[in-house]
């Protein structure tokens, strides 16, 4: 039971990043119906922009002013980029964002060179908050999780509750009509996309220094993003906080708990010294794939429901 | 002042120019041209870089002591793999066609067994313009075990040899009674694992093993926390891990998070890179690495002291992996006592050949061709001298020794069973 608990709140804890890079994506699909295959590339943007800022002006300003600049980029690359692109159909915004990426780590890697830069946990939250289980937890990883949660709420009630947001979902479905009510939609694409980077920014800020910032980061967290809001349902905020909750308990719970398979084949009759395919399969326990499993979980979904857990259309 | 300077620059490129013309158009045959295959663009191209500039500056080092067989220069060749196979492929042709009796490589394993077996097929086609391959990293044991090749030589200790180095230094700590691994799960991570196993019941059978993990390899794995918290509960007091790149970075950052009362014996722990990732964590965890040498012991050769010296004065890099030296040095020695570059000659010099390293004298075994080497390990610490410096960057932490590994206890019996031509 402790055990249960214990990955359950570890999960948790590493669920929430993965919802903060994931809510910036589903708001820009939500609204927009771009898939922005450049947006954990933002995300590293944002760790190394934190990594420049905080070595003079310490982490707060950073963590201010990282994701502003992320913002502001994301709307730029929206306005003078991805707009033009945009009539073409979303083939082409896709295929753009797809060569961003590529173009953006190019980028860093000639600014900030190919080894990772010491972008560390600002040293006033690097302080044991509680021990649990023998392991300490920084006070950081529990601001982490506040600021996640505050950003949840905060986009949860600002697209349902607030004019702006009737104003965006309005947009998004009735794109014509609210345009003939006055409101300049391609201005609101541009600062939802902007809005949007600037999230995968503040994800990089607090999770660069814990994950370590380096060129090869966006590449690695990438594709888990993606299947955080395919299996949350693409455009659901809701969707992408529980899939987000969901997939790191799992990864948690796969390792802790480390299943095999080599009880079923046992009764099967097949030991653990078999020869050729069979040999990976009987001894795979569950914690060494524990970080493919979420992919599982995507061919399962789109097999199963396609839409995800709280989508309103198909992929 | 300013004109004046140019004009000296303008004179000094122009006379410079006539000189390396005149000279390479009467030795022009006659340099001693060794192939480098290595990724010098793509994402792995630091490192290719530098492997390219060590064998440069240990080539220079020859040149200026009047370079092989009275007066001929060595010349390094760079082949651009961008760390794709069939680009390796390609430059192997290039290298053919440009008529190289030597070719050197050694990031990633993977692209050696290429090199291995194209040169293999190659040399039997064409034994008239064999090549060697002379290999500075690429460490799978396979390639001096049941892989063997005359062709290739090995100036590396490979994966076996260091796990031994790793597992002597445990066996002098008596603090160390229960054990944790965790590898990658692919080719290397899996032979360091089995070596591991091996060792430990060989050479310190009062460790206990109380863990044993494979995880998903080159950055996949994000979250290390419940690696941790099971390393935690097994009351490991060691680590004992071939992790590299962001699969080690990450490891150490999160068990620093969590303040881990666990002391960490890696092979790759002291990358630059690596170190350059842990940042200010590499201050709170006991970390070890198991290499050549390292510049703040007392003991090491001046020939290995003086090449990482020139390295740091010219590239602003602190460098320790003095294996390059080994390799271009014993090459030169070889070529010399051969009395010639045919590839044959100088793979049968190379047999038993010995040469000075930083902790004694190192050898190519004749029987597998894979160098005998004494290994140092040493421990990330604040009490230097020279701290660990790249790109001019003060690093503010560096090694010091725990211990030295004798040869004969990096020494491995080998399965080898050499065709000679």
């Amino acid at each position: 039971m402790e055990v249960f608990v214990f990955s359950l709140f570890n999960g948790v804890l590493y669920g929430m990043l993965l919802f903060l890079l994931a809510s910036g994506l589903t708001l820009i699909f939500s609204m927009m119906g771009v898939l922005n295959f450049a947006h954990a590339s933002f995300f590293m943007l944002g760790a190394y922009f934190a990594y420049q800022i905080s070595q003079p002006l310490g982490f707060w300003s950073a963590l201010i002013a990282a994701p502003i600049l992320v913002g502001l980029l994301g709307a730029a690359v929206e306005r003078y980029m991805l707009r033009p692109v945009h009539r073409f159909g979303h083939v082409a915004e896709l295929l753009f964002t797809f060569g961003l990426a590529f173009v953006i780590e190019e980028l860093v890697q000639m600014v900030w060179g190919k080894v990772p830069v010491p972008y560390d946990v600002p040293e006033s939250m690097n302080i044991t908050a509680f021990a649990w289980q023998g392991l300490d937890y920084s006070a950081y990883r529990l601001f982490m999780l506040v600021i996640s949660v505050g950003i949840f709420v905060a986009l949860f009630f600002g697209l349902t509750r607030t004019r702006i947001g009737l104003i965006i979902r309005a947009s998004l479905t009735h794109p014509h009509m609210a345009a003939a009510l006055g409101h300049d939609v391609p201005k609101i694409f541009m600062w939802t996309f902007g809005v949007g980077c600037a999230l995968a920014g503040i994800a990089g800020v607090i999770g660069g220094n814990v994950l370590g910032t380096e060129p090869g980061m966006a590449i690695q967290l990438g594709p888990i993003v993606f299947v955080v809001i395919v299996v949350g349902g693409l455009g659901s905020l809701s969707g992408a906080l529980i899939a987000s909750l969901f997939i790191g308990i799992l990864n948690n719970m796969a390792i802790s708990y480390d299943f095999s398979l080599y009880p079923i084949f046992k009764e099967l009759g097949v030991e653990r010294n078999v020869e050729g395919v069979l040999a990976d399969l009987v001894n795979l326990t569950t914690g060494s794939i524990a970080p493919l499993l979420p992919y599982l979980l995507l061919v399962l979904m789109l097999i199963f429901r396609p839409r995800g857990l709280f989508g309103m259309r198909d992929v | 002042m300013r004109i004046f300077g140019i004009l000296a620059c303008v004179v000094g490129l122009v006379a410079g120019g006539f000189f390396a013309t005149s000279n390479s158009s009467a030795h022009a045959v006659e340099t001693v041209k060794i192939g480098l295959i290595e990724p010098l663009s793509g994402p792995i191209a630091a490192v290719g870089t530098d492997a390219l500039q060590a064998m440069e500056t240990a080539a220079e080092q020859i040149n200026t002591s009047g370079g092989v067989l009275g007066g001929r220069m060595l010349e390094i060749v760079p082949l651009d793999n961008a760390m794709s196979a069939e680009k390796t492929t390609q430059q192997l042709k290039k290298a053919v066609d440009l008529g190289l009796s030597f070719i050197a490589q050694g990031i990633g394993s993977n692209h050696a067994l290429n090199i291995i077996q194209f040169i293999g097929k190659h040399n039997k086609r064409n034994p008239d313009k064999a090549m060697l391959f002379l290999n500075h990293s690429a460490i799978t044991t396979a390639f001096t075990n049941e892989l063997c090749s005359f062709w290739h030589f090995r100036f590396d200790a490979n994966v076996d040899m260091k796990v031994a180095g790793l597992v002597t230094q445990m066996g002098r700590d008596v603090g160390i009674k229960k054990v944790y691994m965790l590898n990658q799960n692919y080719a290397y991570g899996k032979s360091f694992q089995a070596a591991a196993h091996a060792l430990i019941k060989e050479r310190t059978p009062n460790i206990e093993i109380v863990g044993d993990e494979l995880i998903v390899p080159f950055g996949k794995t994000q979250d290390f926390t419940p690696f941790i918290a099971k390393i935690k509960a097994s009351g490991a007091d060691t680590v004992l891990t071939g992790n590299w790149g962001p699969d080690l970075v990450r490891l150490i950052k999160y068990a620093a998070g969590a303040n881990l009362p666990v002391q960490f014996y890696t092979i790759y722990g002291g990358l630059t890179s690596s170190v350059a990732g842990y940042g200010a964590d590499a201050h709170k965890i006991s970390l070890k690495q198991i290499n050549e040498y390292h510049e703040n012991d007392g003991n090491i050769a001046a020939d290995a002291l003086a090449f990482g010296n020139a390295y740091l004065e010219k590239y602003k890099d602190t460098w320790y992996s003095d294996r390059y030296r080994w390799l271009v040095g014993m090459l030169a020695a070889a070529i010399d006592k051969a009395g010639s570059d045919d590839p044959v000659a100088v793979g049968q010099a190379l047999e038993g050949l010995t040469f000075p390293g930083p902790l004694g004298e190192v050898q190519m075994r004749a029987s597998d061709h894979q160098i005998q080497t004494p290994l140092m390990v040493s421990s990330l610490s604040r009490d230097y001298k020279m701290p660990i410096m790249y790109k001019g960057n003060n690093f503010k932490i560096a090694f010091a020794t725990d211990g030295v590994i004798n040869r004969e206890d990096t020494t491995l019996p080998t399965t080898c069973d050499m065709q000679r031509p």
